[in-house]
C-alpha cells in the first residue's frame, strides 16, 4: 500500500516535469530579442547577400562587400556569398538576381583581401 | 471521505517547477530562423544600410520598401533619417548619402535614382535587365514571431509579389553638373533661434523642397557636409548648421551651385542690450 502511494508521487513528479517543459518550450518559450544576424532564417540571409550583390554591381568594391557580409560572423565572405547563391538557386530566385550573386561570389573569390 | 492526495499534488507542482526551470533557464530553445525585426539595434542599422546600398545600386524602391518592412520600424522614414544622422556623426558620408536618398525616395519627393551604368567588360553575360517583373526574386516575408526549432531547418521562401522594378526616369532628377542658383541670402537676428544658426533651404525648379541634398560647408582649412531632409518637421528641403562666431564660412550644394561665401555670424543685440550671434538663411533653387 505504501509503495503504491509513492508510485503515484513519482508519477506526478514526472508528469509535472513534462508539463513544465511543454509550457517552457512550446506554450510560452523565452522571448528572444537583440539577436545577431547569424540566427537569421536562410531566406533572409540569402536576401541580404542579394542586397550586397546589388550594391556590388554598382560600386565594384569587393572589400566593401566583404565588410557588409562580415555581419554574419567569422565565416569567410566568399563562403557566406556562396551559401546565399546556393539557397537562391535552390529556391528559384530570378535569373538576374542569381547572376548578381554569382558576380559577387566570383569577385570575392578573386579578391585577395588586401586593399 | 477520502483524504486529499497532498503528496501527489506537491510532486506535480515540484515537477512542473523543475520542468520550467529546465526549459527556460538550463536549456532554453536555441534561436534559429530569426526575423530581421528581432536583430539588435546596431545590426538593424547595418541591415538598413545594406537596403539603402542595394537601392542605390538597383533603384528598386518596391523591393527596398518590402525589405524595410521586415525590420518592423514604426516609421521607416524616421528610422532612416535617424540612422543618417548617426552615420554622419561617424563620418560615414557615403553610407549616409545612400540612406538619405532612400528616405527621400520613400517620401516621394522627386529624387529618383538612375542605376549607374555597368562597366561593360565586367557585366555578366546572363544579366537580363529587361526581364518581366514576375521573374523577380521573392523578398522573404516576416512571420509574426521567430520560429524556434531544436534543429536548424531551411524554411522554403514564402512568395511575395514584387511589383515591376520601376526604372525611374519620369521624375525630375537633380542632374549633376546643373548648378543650383542661390536665390536668397538673408542675415537673421532672432534671439529665439540658436546662436550662429545657418539655415539652408533647397528647392527644385517648381519651388518644392528637396530632401537628401548634400551641402558642403568650408571654413578656414576645414570642411563638413550636411543634408536636407533630416528635420522633416521643418521642411523636407531644410538643413541647418551652427556657425562659430568670427569665422567666415562658404556654402554650396555638393551637386554644384552658386557659392555663398564670407558668411560670418552677424553680431545682434536684443532690445534689452544683450549681444548674441545671429544667423543666415540661404535659399538654393534648381534652375528650370
Amino acid at each position: 500500500m505504501k509503495i503504491h502511494r509513492w508510485l503515484f508521487v513519482v508519477l506526478a513528479l514526472f508528469i509535472g516535469i513534462g508539463a513544465g517543459i511543454v509550457y517552457g518550450w512550446i506554450i510560452d518559450p523565452v522571448d528572444f530579442f537583440n539577436l545577431t544576424p547569424d540566427t537569421l532564417r536562410a531566406d533572409f540571409k540569402a536576401d541580404y547577400v542579394l542586397m550586397v550583390a546589388e550594391a556590388y554591381h554598382s560600386h565594384r568594391d569587393p572589400g566593401l562587400s566583404a565588410r557588409q557580409l562580415a555581419i554574419f560572423g567569422s565565416q569567410s565572405p566568399t563562403s557566406i556569398a556562396s551559401q546565399g547563391w546556393t539557397y537562391a538557386r535552390a529556391n528559384q530566385f530570378a535569373e538576374p538576381d542569381l547572376a548578381l550573386i554569382q558576380e559577387l561570389v566570383t569577385a570575392l573569390q578573386a579578391w585577395s583581401g588586401i586593399p | 471521505m477520502s483524504r486529499f492526495p497532498w503528496g501527489v499534488f506537491l510532486a506535480l507542482l515540484l515537477g512542473f517547477g523543475a520542468g520550467l526551470a529546465y526549459a527556460w533557464v538550463i536549456s532554453p530553445l536555441q534561436v534559429v530562423d530569426a526575423v530581421p525585426s528581432a536583430l539588435r539595434d546596431d545590426f538593424k542599422d547595418q541591415y538598413r544600410s545594406a537596403i539603402a546600398a542595394a537601392y542605390a545600386g538597383a533603384g528598386n524602391i518596391e523591393r527596398a520598401q518590402a525589405r524595410l518592412a521586415l525590420l518592423g520600424d514604426t516609421n521607416s522614414i524616421e528610422a532612416l533619417n535617424a540612422q543618417a544622422q548617426r552615420l554622419l556623426a561617424n563620418g560615414e558620408f557615403q553610407s549616409a548619402d545612400q540612406v538619405v536618398l532612400l528616405s527621400a525616395a520613400l517620401q516621394g519627393n522627386g529624387i529618383a535614382l538612375v542605376p549607374p551604368p555597368s562597366t561593360p567588360s565586367m557585366q555578366p553575360a546572363d544579366i537580363q535587365p529587361s526581364l518581366p517583373p514576375s521573374t523577380l526574386s521573392p523578398i522573404p516575408t516576416s512571420p509574426t514571431q521567430e520560429i524556434f526549432t531544436s534543429t536548424p531547418e531551411v524554411t522554403p521562401t514564402q512568395t511575395f509579389a514584387v511589383a515591376a522594378t520601376p526604372r525611374p526616369t519620369q521624375t525630375p532628377i537633380p542632374t549633376i553638373g546643373v548648378s543650383f542658383k542661390l536665390i536668397a541670402q538673408e542675415s537673421l537676428c532672432d534671439s529665439n533661434l540658436p546662436d550662429g544658426l545657418l539655415q539652408v533651404l533647397v528647392l527644385n525648379s517648381n519651388r518644392r523642397q528637396m530632401p537628401g541634398m548634400g551641402i558642403r560647408i568650408t571654413w578656414e582649412t576645414n570642411e563638413d557636409r550636411f543634408f536636407t531632409g533630416l528635420k522633416p518637421e521643418l521642411g523636407n528641403g531644410y538643413a541647418d548648421f551652427l556657425m562659430t562666431p568670427n569665422i567666415a564660412y562658404s556654402v554650396q550644394l555638393a551637386q554644384g551651385s552658386d557659392v555663398a561665401s564670407g558668411l560670418i555670424a552677424p553680431a545682434c543685440q536684443t532690445s534689452s542690450g544683450e549681444h548674441y550671434s545671429g544667423g543666415f538663411k540661404l535659399t538654393f533653387q534648381q534652375p528650370k
